[in-house]
């Protein structure tokens, strides 16, 4: 056990050094920056926006319109210039986005059953999200005015009755059904809620098994380039402890750098996203549903997401005695990345129930599709399949090992070499 | 005399290429063997598969009496092994290095301690040994290096052509340190190319060429039995 911690101890100090927590903190710090900019921008763009608005009708209806605005989130500023150019002018001159031009005979035209055009002018004052968001106010001028229109010919016509009531006379109450479970709620929210609980874990889970990978393929690059793993080999511990604490460290190290990346991320997605508010009818939806992690949900996907990270780590020793230095490892680590963005993908934007026998199958051989499964599954009560995974994954961990191991006990690790051309196995040194 | 390592018909092939081709010879304890032979000649590989390293294709290896087929394990704690190019990582600090590498015999920290010290002597680096092994220049590391193989006090240390790379003043004060570490017990089994080296150094040498052992002798015996006045000359003959 001492000899099996002082491996760990000096592979995990080897890779924590001083340029990779220099590098966390920067990411962490530009993240926090980048969230809080977003932050900012996201905050103007949801502010009331200025408008301009150039009233040449002066009628009833042109006043109901311009109420409805001030009452719609925007903020009315009124002109009476005496020609349209200077009343562009103005309205330039001032912080408003757009400008709104009535025009006269409007609320006679309108009354009379001819349409007639309302002018807007949009300002564009630069690119940032809050100026190119409000390009969204032009429709939103004129939705509120149809809108204005329609209610106030309704009430005219049909006095006593809701205008919404005629509009859109025909409701329905939605029902979700999950299991045997059955809850009064929206399916898209339901379905938008399971699918941004199963989006994180995917993300987490890609970005430890790169990064340890990574780790783990140059720790084992670094000790044939510096020529420092000959030695190791010869020094009296067994040689799949030295696999193992290669696997470990990196592991270690790789959650660390994946923990702070999160941190960073959750900080900057909450200034570009802002916090959504969660509604109290959806939260009461999936409390009926049963779509929450209880304590075992979080266990099982937690020892999901464990045996695919070790999955990961024992391709990247094997991968990385094929290295020759560090230069050739960076390009060993593609097919670690393809087994995992090919099950991120596929989970992300289909279904793996609805693909053809072979893609399952595709998808089910690589290991590190299931725990990508597994939230989804959890959260849905779907046990088995997850369980499936996980003995397949420790099926698969223990075959990886047991070939890293027989390969750090044979000549193999010191003869074997990919070379970026072609694959050859090479003879050592005589 | 006790008999430290005893090799047996070794044979070792890379592919179709046989690199031993049963070699033979014993080396007892407290005694400096050198091969010595050209480049390809299979000291190398003889070196590395008496190490652990290689596993080799047929023959026997006995180190202490324990069978390097059988107890590779058991043969690691009695060895120590300076390959030709080795490295030390080179973020650690020398006595970092040798600290870690300590750990690895030592039974308690009392002991570490006992080979860090003895290992100080050795590489004979005084303040530098706290700095970085990226600072140190060839030969530092070289010295560093041979006191990590010498610091246990191995029955049986194995360094393949240690002095390689080294200027002359540092190639002799790693000849002395190898050549006072036999008055202490520690056999030596070492390969060269500089028969200078080995004829100042060991006590019995083997001529090695194309995987094969051509004949085994002191530097004296193998001088008169070849009639020439050096090693080079003797290998010179023996090969022709």
């Amino acid at each position: 056990m001492r000899k099996f911690l002082n491996l760990i101890k000096k592979e995990t100090k080897e890779l924590l050094n001083i340029q990779l927590i220099a590098s966390l903190l920067f990411t962490l710090i530009l993240f926090y920056f980048m969230g809080t900019l977003m932050q900012g921008e996201m905050e103007k763009a949801a502010a009331p926006q200025e408008i301009a608005v150039w009233d040449l009708d002066s009628s009833e209806l042109s006043q109901g319109i311009i109420a409805s605005l001030s009452s719609a989130n925007f903020k009315v500023t009124m002109l009476d210039e005496k020609d349209k150019e200077s009343a562009i002018e103005r309205a330039r001159g001032s912080s408003a986005t757009l400008l709104v031009l009535i025009p006269k005979g409007f609320g006679r035209s309108v009354s009379e059953f001819n349409s007639m055009d309302i002018e807007t002018y949009y300002f564009i004052r630069g690119f940032s999200i809050s100026a190119t968001s409000a390009s969204g106010a032009v429709k939103s001028v004129i939705s509120a005015v149809n809108s204005y229109i329609s209610d106030s010919f309704l009430a005219q016509k049909v006095p006593g009755v809701d205008p919404e009531e005629l509009k859109n006379p025909v409701k329905n109450r939605d029902f979700v059904i999950i299991k045997n479970k059955v809850a009064e709620g929206s399916p898209a929210e339901v379905s938008n809620f399971i699918l941004s609980q199963s989006t994180f874990v995917p993300i987490i889970l890609m970005m430890i098994i790169i990064y340890s990978s990574q780790m783990v393929i140059s720790a084992v690059a670094m000790e044939k380039e510096n020529k420092t793993l000959e030695t190791l080999l010869t020094v009296p511990i067994r040689r799949n402890y030295i696999v193992i604490a290669k696997m470990l460290s990196s592991g270690l190290v790789g959650l660390l750098t994946a923990g702070i990346y999160m941190v960073g991320l959750r900080s900057y997605m909450g200034g570009a996203m802002g916090r959504i508010p969660s509604s109290n009818q959806l939260d009461s939806v999936v409390q009926k549903l049963g779509l929450v992690f209880t304590p075992q949900g979080y266990l099982i996907l937690g020892i999901s997401l464990f045996l695919a990270i070790l999955c990961g780590l024992a391709i990247a020793v094997i991968l990385g005695v094929l290295a020759k230095d560090l230069k050739s490892a960076q390009s060993l680590l593609m097919p670690i990345i393809f087994l995992v963005l090919i099950p991120y993908f596929i989970t992300l934007f289909s279904d793996v129930n609805s693909l053809s026998l072979p893609l399952k199958v595709l998808v089910w051989i690589i290991p590190f599709s299931h725990p990508f499964l597994a939230t989804q599954n959890i959260l849905l009560a779907n046990y088995p399949p997850v369980f499936y995974g996980i003995l397949y994954m420790l099926v698969v961990f223990s075959i990886l090992v047991f070939i890293a191991a027989r390969i750090f006990s044979s000549d193999r690790v010191l003869t074997m070499k990919l070379q970026l051309s072609r694959r050859s196995l090479r003879g050592a040194r005589l | 005399m006790d008999t430290v390592l005893k090799v047996e018909g070794l044979k070792k092939n890379y592919g179709n290429l046989q690199a031993l081709k049963g070699i033979s010879f014993e080396i007892q304890k407290g005694e400096i063997f050198a091969l010595i032979g050209p480049n390809g000649a299979g000291k190398s590989t003889a070196l590395r598969v008496i190490a652990t390293l290689l596993s080799p294709a047929g023959g026997n290896v006995e180190i202490l009496g324990y069978n390097l087929r059988k107890e590779p394990e058991k043969i690691r704690e009695r060895i120590s092994y300076l390959p030709e190019e080795a490295g030390a990582y080179r973020n650690q600090r020398g006595i970092e290095y040798l600290r870690f590498m300590a750990n690895f015999y030592a039974s308690d920290s009392a002991k570490v301690e006992e080979f860090l010290k003895r290992a100080a002597e050795i590489a004979d680096l005084g303040e530098r040994l706290y700095d970085r092994i990226g600072t140190y220049s060839k030969g530092m590391v070289r010295k560093l290096l041979l006191a990590r193989a010498l610091m246990t006090k191995p029955p049986l240390a194995i360094l393949d052509e240690p002095t390689s790379g080294l200027d002359v003043i540092n190639s002799l004060e790693v000849r002395e340190i190898v050549k006072n570490y036999v008055k202490e017990g520690t056999s030596v089994l070492l390969s060269s190319h500089n028969m200078l080296e080995i004829e100042f150094l060991s006590d019995r040498v083997a001529l090695i060429d194309k995987g094969l052992i051509l004949d085994t002798g002191t530097p004296r015996e193998l001088k008169e039995k070849y009639s020439a006045d050096n090693l080079e000359e003797v290998f010179r003959r023996a090969v022709s």
